[in-house]
């Protein structure tokens, strides 16, 4: 059907006979010249805020006319995203526009899921969920309090866990960026935090199928890196992507190196092997900073083989090439390349972490670093700090609290080093358990009936849980099963901490600020748990003494002032300028008093502090030795204890096991950048044409390489069923170059026109790896077939 | 009324029954075509309003497919209008007298295709309410604009063209009274057929001839020129202009013969179109597929030799990719068809001829096709992905709507006008006969003088 | 008398997107329907070109961002039967909306296929209306569309520039694409003035132009080292 129907009626009907007679523009035959957007001449602003989009939290600037954000654009003056910005933030006007957005809290009448709901005043439904959580904690059963939180971070999360403790609730479960590389920090380090690379000043960047363009921590990071901003002579760092696809990554980067699935690490460790067989490793920074290089004898006495014998033994280039498929020459030459060069990091994706011994292979690739010791120095590796921001005042805790808080978390425990899918897990025990463990259960920026891997035990957890709140602005699937909808506001609406994620080594406190004005029927949650607290009162009241969730940030900005380091943003050479001085030792105060740095922050959008003290020996390491551990003593202890049968830089496991005939194909599941996150779906300009490789449509798809569209005989643009033994889905079949034979690359986040979701990761198998619980995302078996 | 018509027309020559007959009898077979092909073209009628109201994209067309069954149409009409014109023209003025009985027809053919190929660009048009502006906001660099002047000459002229040569049956239908008498009062504009008023006609029949030869030349070159003006590979050629021409004479001929089988079965003038017509058209027809062949194969020929990767694209795409079918059968029908049929005298009869015909018309529309889209959907960046374009209904309806007009108004035409000039087979009849005797004669050498011998006494 | 252009640089172009993103909004660029799209209907006057070859793992890529290339000698515009396509003294070629007639004659002769018809009229939710830039009108059914090098943007700035009682700097005019490109691979200015980066750009031995052999003179120039870049 014509989708200029609509847009005739429209017309005509405005038009009337009247205007037929004087203006024959307007008759039916002929659109209207104009879409009416009611333009009135209005005043126009630019806002610099913070995009909340993604974790990387870039900075942008509004374009607001007359009340309107009409346009998004970057801020030249953020550290990170230095003006750049991508389409998913460029697209945020359609998500604050979206005719969807709810605008009032809504209220459940019909039974759950049947989409019956009525509007309530903002008061109305805070009083009602006062009411029940109160009586939560009349009952004296605070743990009967769930908040499930997808990607969030800053003062929200601080927010959301002090609130929780306050109540007394231990179950705070948290859906979000889970990509093992802390873990592997905090075993090799003694660090638990996403490691930081300074792609700017690097001079060679090895990544393990990160995604850095695309849904890395920070894709601008790594684009500024790559397009030579970070340094003012422009100078640019050697890209080269392993991955086990043509992703846009590796088809942007200056090399790409196709690697067999899961054999990441395989490479990384031939690499290792060249690196010592040629002397190429820095023996000054390995004999003085790192442990279980050579072999060792541990604690309990036993001598174990070191790093050094076990890569020789195990990784000999001829075999790596056979697992790998990465011819000999090329694997030498990748390792003196990353020798040879100034400054080589080698990133870990959270697609070497995400596969059954993912924890192992994350330490293979991390070894890498250490080996050429280019940790804690620019260039290289870096653990950041966090900004020093005011720590919200320790709340004393009412008996209740501490009753809740001695509790056991639902869910728990995860595996030993990492919670793995905690919120799986948490679902799982909701749904098993008899008795209602849950009375009440609060979803911030999280929708597991979409996201999840198993909806289906969401649902039945749902089902158990008698009262569900929803804060989302959008009726989501799972807000969709909710008792009780408070909107909270669109990003562009709000006030919101934006610190970039740990990828970018050096404290970052982006502030992200209200351009547009809000629905009236809306809430921003920050303030929504502050009146909860509130309206709770007592201790919990006590805990959060603030009338608003702007003036909570602004009280923890106090501490930034007061720290006497960093500065605001400012341009390329104040960052040059403040640097130097820092380096020196030096720090000019720009500000009076707290009220005009306040004022100033808010103006220039916010904090960062390019300082790092290589000096000091804690940005190492922080385990007990002082010293990095390539064999760290807990995780061989853990893979003696239980019957593990892979050791670390062990022999090239030969998974990859003769494939069922049924399910003769592998899954390679990935984010689509454009659509990384839930709600990016809405948005028209990212769903018409989410990827540019290849050229594909409105449409979900799943990608195979010629060979094997024609073993399958199944053509280019067929739709077909995806089916492995969990589940299936419709897509339709893209045949792409970009991919190895025998695998099919599954974009996730897309849906189909009708709504009707596409998600790989449901069909996803029970693989995790064991150590960090973590689910594999790359060893499901499936077929395709015709739909 | 009708019964002393028809006894006037008792009263009245044989040639004269025999061709105005169709006036005012009326078959009942007639009829039933003329109810169905109304049906068509109502319905195509519906298909333009929806296309209007909604917009162009009820089409099937797309980017980079920007041009399709409409563009496609226009070409062909504006070629099938070189039968009438340009044929007759040039017969006449190289005196061919075969031409007598089939100049009418052929100027009929003309002048009514000539309007529903000039629609077809309006049809194509986004924002027809907009047509005006080619006039108010002409700009004189732009092809199309040379076309809206060419095709606007070309039409004056051919109905001016078809006029005159009208006059005198004109004149004769008011006189003989037997229908409209108001009407073709005014139609015959006072002509009353005096010597010196016929003498005055056929000075200016003579003129026009000669005038819309150019003319009809100029139209179709130009309509070659709009494609060819453009960069896009296999429309970038020289040749089109003179390739168009030759494409518009030779289904301008096709047309002629299918007509002429139609109308000789129709209305019983197998008298008037004689095998021997056939035969010499079919000789034309022969001449032509010879010519096509020639102009084509120079044109892929040189596409092919330079290789131009671009170029290469979209020949192969004809000749091998999606458009082999269209392109090989374009082959049959304009070429081995009309060849093989026409080259033996014993095919040259009037079915054998109305088969080429219908090929060649066939051939020649699909020539069109395959000029249009294959290049249209073939962008000249390699790096541009290759469009696809699928007819909707909404343009089919339309192009056969189109037909159905056209045979319907011809059809409507032969009650109003005879369709074979009556006048000049009465001059036929009355003087060629002896004038081309006396031709004849001219080209010959004088036969000498004998001098008599002069007996004396 | 400026003569805009621009340099695209396609070693540092990784295909993410963000320029036709941001065009799309600055220029009120409405999205089709599903079934329109994959018709070829979709509308993006920056259009990223990805040619691929080889299979894997030596599959290969070149992204090519493909705006309106401005031509000096523009074959568009010299079909236009009513003048509704059209260069300025500046050299930007632009449209004349309320004139075109729709006959798509400019984009077939448009040997870069930069030119977009609205098959149907834009379809905006009133709701989505809110964030129209109120400076670039919206398209009405059955014209055809195309980058305009952001000329509105270059009104602007002449007008603040004129306010503040000074020149036109090279920053006061930046399209939307070159404004948000997170690796800087679009350079935007005046191509005969020194003073301006795209000048200097356009003397990089890696600098090259689509189809030159065309004569079109485009104004959008390319750098591209990797040999298989070459167009
Ligand atoms: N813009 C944006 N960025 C985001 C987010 C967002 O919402 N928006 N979300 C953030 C969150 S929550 C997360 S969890 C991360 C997710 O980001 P990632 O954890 O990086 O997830 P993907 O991007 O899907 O990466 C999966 C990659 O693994 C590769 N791969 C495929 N098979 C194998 C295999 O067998 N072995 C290995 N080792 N790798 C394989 C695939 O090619 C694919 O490139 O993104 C974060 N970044
Ligand atoms: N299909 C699919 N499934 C996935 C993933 C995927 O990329 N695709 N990723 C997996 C991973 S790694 C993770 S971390 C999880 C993440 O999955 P989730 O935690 O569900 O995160 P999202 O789906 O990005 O966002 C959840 C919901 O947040 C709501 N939301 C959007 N904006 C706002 C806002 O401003 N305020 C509030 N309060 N809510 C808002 C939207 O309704 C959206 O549906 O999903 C996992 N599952
Ligand atoms: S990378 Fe993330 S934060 Fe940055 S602009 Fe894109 S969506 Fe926003
Ligand atoms: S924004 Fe820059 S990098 Fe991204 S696609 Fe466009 S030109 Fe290429
Ligand atoms: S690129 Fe095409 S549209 Fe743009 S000026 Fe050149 S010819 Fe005209
Ligand atoms: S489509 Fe519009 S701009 Fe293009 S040639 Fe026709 S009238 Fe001119
Ligand atoms: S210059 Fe302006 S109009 Fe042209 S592509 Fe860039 S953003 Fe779009
Ligand atoms: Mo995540």
């Amino acid at each position: 059907m014509s989708p200029t129907r609509r847009e005739f009626v429209v017309t005509a009907g405005a038009a009337g006979a009247a205007v037929v007679l004087s203006r024959p523009q307007a008759v039916f035959w002929t659109a209207a010249d104009q879409v009416d957007a009611g333009w009135e001449p209005g005043l126009e602003d630019r806002i610099t805020s913070a995009c909340l989009v993604c974790p990387a939290r870039c900075g942008i600037r509004g374009r607001v006319v007359d009340g309107r954000l009409v346009e998004i654009t970057g801020d030249p003056l953020h550290p990170v995203s230095r003006g750049g910005i991508c389409s998913r933030g460029l697209a945020g006007v359609q998500m604050l526009y979206h005719p969807r957005r709810l605008t009032s809290p809504l209220e459940r009448v019909g039974p759950r899921g049947s989409g019956e709901w009525r509007e309530v005043s903002r008061a109305e439904a805070l009083s009602r969920v006062v009411e029940r959580l109160g009586a939560v904690r009349e009952e004296g059963r605070p743990e009967g309090l769930a908040l499930l939180s997808g990607y969030c971070a800053g003062t929200m999360a601080d927010l959301w866990r002090h609130f929780l403790r306050t109540f007394g609730s231990p179950n705070h479960v948290r859906d979000e960026y889970a990509d093992g590389t802390d873990t592997v920090m905090a075993l090799t380090h003694g660090i638990p935090r996403a490691p930081g690379y300074d792609l700017d000043r690097a001079g060679f960047v090895l990544s393990f199928g990160a995604p850095l363009f695309e849904s890395w921590w920070s894709p601008i990071q790594a684009l500024a890196a790559f397009g030579g901003r970070g340094t003012h002579e422009g100078r640019r760092p050697r890209f080269v992507q392993v991955d086990t696809r043509f992703s846009r990554t590796a088809a942007a980067a200056h090399e790409w190196v196709g690697v067999r699935p899961g054999t990441h690490a395989a490479l990384a460790l031939g690499i290792a092997y060249v690196l010592i067989r040629d002397e190429l490793i820095d023996h000054r920074f390995v004999a003085q900073y790192v442990s279980g290089f050579e072999d060792f004898t541990d604690a309990t006495g036993r001598s174990r083989d070191g790093y050094r014998s076990l890569v020789m033994r195990n990784y000999r280039t001829e075999e790596v090439s056979a697992a790998t498929g990465v011819s000999v020459s090329r694997i030498t030459e990748l390792a003196r390349s990353f020798a040879s060069t100034r400054l080589s990091v080698a990133v870990c994706g959270s697609d070497v972490t995400r596969s059954p011994s993912g924890l192992l292979e994350g330490l293979a690739v991390h070894s890498l670093n250490v080996l050429v010791g280019n940790i804690g120095r620019p260039g290289g590796v870096m653990f950041g700090v966090d900004p020093p921001l005011q720590p919200l005042s320790e709340p004393i805790l009412d008996a209740t609290a501490r009753s809740g808080l001695a509790r056991e978390p639902i869910g728990t425990p995860g595996a030993q080093f990492g919670g793995g899918d905690g919120p799986l897990r948490f679902a799982e025990s909701v749904a098993g358990s008899t008795d209602s463990q849950i009375e009440a259960l609060l979803l911030y920026y999280a929708n597991p009936l979409e996201s999840s891997a198993r909806p289906g035990v969401w649902r039945e957890a749902l089902e158990r849980i008698p009262f569900v709140v929803s804060f989302s602005p959008f009726l989501d699937e799972t807000s969709g099963y909710a008792d009780l909808i408070l909107p909270d506001l669109l990003p562009y609406e709000r006030w919101q901490d934006a610190p970039t994620p740990s990828s970018y080594p050096y404290p970052v406190w982006g502030l992200s600020r209200p351009m547009v004005d809000p629905p009236a029927g809306g809430t921003h949650t920050g303030d929504a748990v502050l009146e909860l607290a509130r309206g709770l009162g007592g201790s919990v009241a006590e805990a959060l003494p603030f009338d608003s969730f702007e003036s909570l940030l602004k009280a923890r900005a106090q501490d930034l002032f007061a720290s006497h380091s960093g500065m605001l943003f400012g341009d390329e050479f104040e960052r040059r300028h403040h640097r130097q001085m820092e380096q020196r030792g030096w720090w000019l105060p720009e500000h009076r008093d707290f009220e005009s740095f306040w004022a100033d922050l808010v103006v220039r959008g916010g904090w960062v502090d390019l300082f790092y003290d290589e000096t000091d020996p804690s940005r190492l390491s922080r385990r007990g030795d002082g010293r990095i551990a390539l064999m760290p003593g807990e995780l061989l202890q853990a893979l003696d204890e239980e019957d593990h049968t892979e050791a670390p830089f062990g022999p090239i496991s030969r998974t990859r096991s003769a494939t069922a005939a049924e399910y003769p194909l592998l899954l390679i599941p990935y984010r689509l950048s454009t659509l990384a996150s839930g709600t990016l779906a809405l948005e028209r300009w990212l769903v018409e044409q989410p990827s540019v490789l290849p050229g594909v449509f409105w449409r979900p798809w799943v990608e195979v390489s010629s060979g094997t569209a024609d073993e399958l005989r199944l053509a280019d643009g067929t739709m077909v069923w995806v089916v492995s033994s969990r589940g299936r889905y419709r897509a339709r079949l893209t045949v792409f170059p970009g991919t190895a034979r025998g695998t099919v690359c599954a974009p996730y986040r897309l849906r189909h026109p009708d709504g009707e979701l596409a998600n790989p990761l449901q069909l996803l198998d029970e693989t995790r790896d064991p150590l960090t619980g973590l689910s594999a995302w790359f060893t499901t078996q499936i077929r395709l077939e015709r739909a | 009324m009708r019964r002393d018509a028809s006894a006037r027309l008792a009263g009245m020559s044989a040639d004269e029954q025999a061709l105005l007959r169709p006036l005012l009898e009326t078959s009942r077979g007639f009829k039933i075509t003329a109810v169905v092909l109304g049906g068509i073209v109502l319905w195509g009628a519906v298909a333009y309003y929806l296309q209007v109201r909604y917009g162009l994209g009820r089409t099937g067309l797309n980017r980079p497919g920007y041009w399709g069954i409409y563009i496609i149409c226009f070409v062909f009409f504006i070629g099938i209008s070189h039968a009438g014109t340009l044929i007759s023209a040039i017969l006449r003025v190289s005196k061919a007298e075969w031409r007598r009985s089939i100049t009418r027809s052929a100027e009929l053919i003309t002048v009514l295709v000539i309007g529903f190929g000039a629609i077809q660009p309006i049809i194509d048009l986004g924002r027809p309410d907009r047509v005006m502006n080619v006039l108010l906001h002409a700009q004189l660099l732009s092809p199309l604009l040379w076309d809206v002047i060419s095709i606007g000459l070309y039409f004056t002229a051919c109905t001016v063209y078809l006029y005159v040569p009208l006059l005198p049956d004109l004149a004769l239908i008011r006189d003989s009274g037997i229908k409209a008498p108001r009407l073709y009062r005014f139609l015959a504009a006072g002509y009353r057929d005096t010597p010196p008023q016929r003498a005055r006609l056929e000075r200016a029949i003579g003129i026009l001839s000669i005038i819309v030869i150019p003319i009809a030349v100029s139209v179709h070159t130009v309509i070659g020129w709009i494609f060819a003006m453009t960069l896009r590979p296999m429309w970038h050629s020289t040749i089109f202009g003179p390739y168009f021409v030759m494409g518009a004479i030779y289904s301008g001929i096709a047309a002629i013969l299918v007509a002429m089988a139609v109308l000789r079965k129709a209305y019983g003038l197998q008298q008037y179109f004689k095998a021997v017509h056939f035969d010499y058209l079919g000789r034309l027809l022969l001449l032509f597929s010879l010519l096509w062949f020639y102009f084509t194969f120079a044109e892929y020929l040189t596409a092919f030799y330079g290789g131009e990767p671009a170029e290469m694209r979209t020949f192969w795409a004809k000749i091998s990719g999606p458009f082999a079918i269209p392109f090989w059968s374009m082959v049959a029908g304009c070429f081995f068809i009309p060849l093989t049929l026409m080259w033996r005298q014993s095919t040259r009869t009037p079915r054998g001829t109305f088969v080429a015909g219908i090929a060649v018309m066939i051939g020649m529309w699909l020539e069109r096709f395959n000029i249009v889209v294959p290049t249209s959907v073939n962008p000249r960046w390699e790096v541009e992905s290759i469009g696809h374009y699928i007819p909707s209904w909404i343009e089919m309806s339309i192009m056969s709507a189109t037909f159905s007009g056209f045979i319907l108004l011809y059809m409507f035409a032969t009650k109003f006008v005879p369709i074979v000039s009556i006048w000049e087979i009465k001059e036929g009849r009355e003087e060629s006969v002896q004038q081309v005797s006396d031709r004849v004669a001219g080209y010959l050498p004088d036969i000498p003088a004998v001098v008599a011998g002069g007996e004396s006494g | 008398m400026a003569r805009w252009g621009m340099v695209i640089d396609l070693d540092l172009c990784t295909g993410c997107g963000a320029c036709e993103v941001a065009c799309k909004s600055e220029n009120n660029i409405a999205t089709v329907p599903p079934d329109q799209a994959e018709m070829g209907r979709a509308i993006s006057w920056m259009k990223i070109q990805s040619h691929l070859e080889g299979e894997f793992p030596d599959t290969g890529v070149l992204f090519t961002p493909r705006p309106c290339m401005h031509c000096d000698n523009p074959p568009c515009i010299r079909v236009c039967p009513v003048g509704a396509t059209y260069i300025n003294e500046e050299g930007i070629v632009g449209q004349i909306y309320p004139r075109c007639i729709g006959c798509r004659y400019c984009a077939n002769a448009c040997p870069y296929t930069a030119k977009y018809f609205n098959w149907y009229g834009p379809e905006w939710s009133p709701s989505e209306r809110r964030h129209l830039n109120p400076d670039v009108s919206t398209r009405p059914k059955g014209v055809i569309e195309k980058c305009t090098f952001c000329h509105h943007r270059l009104q602007k700035a002449r007008e603040e520039a004129r306010a503040d009682g000074r020149d036109l700097r090279e920053e006061d005019y930046q399209p939307a694409c070159a404004d948000v490109c997170p690796t800087r691979a679009i350079t935007f200015g005046d191509l005969d003035d020194h003073s301006h980066r795209v000048a200097e750009l356009t003397e990089d031995p890696r600098a090259m132009r689509l189809m030159e052999d065309l004569g079109t003179r485009p104004k959008v120039y390319y750098l591209a080292s990797r040999e298989r870049n070459a167009p």
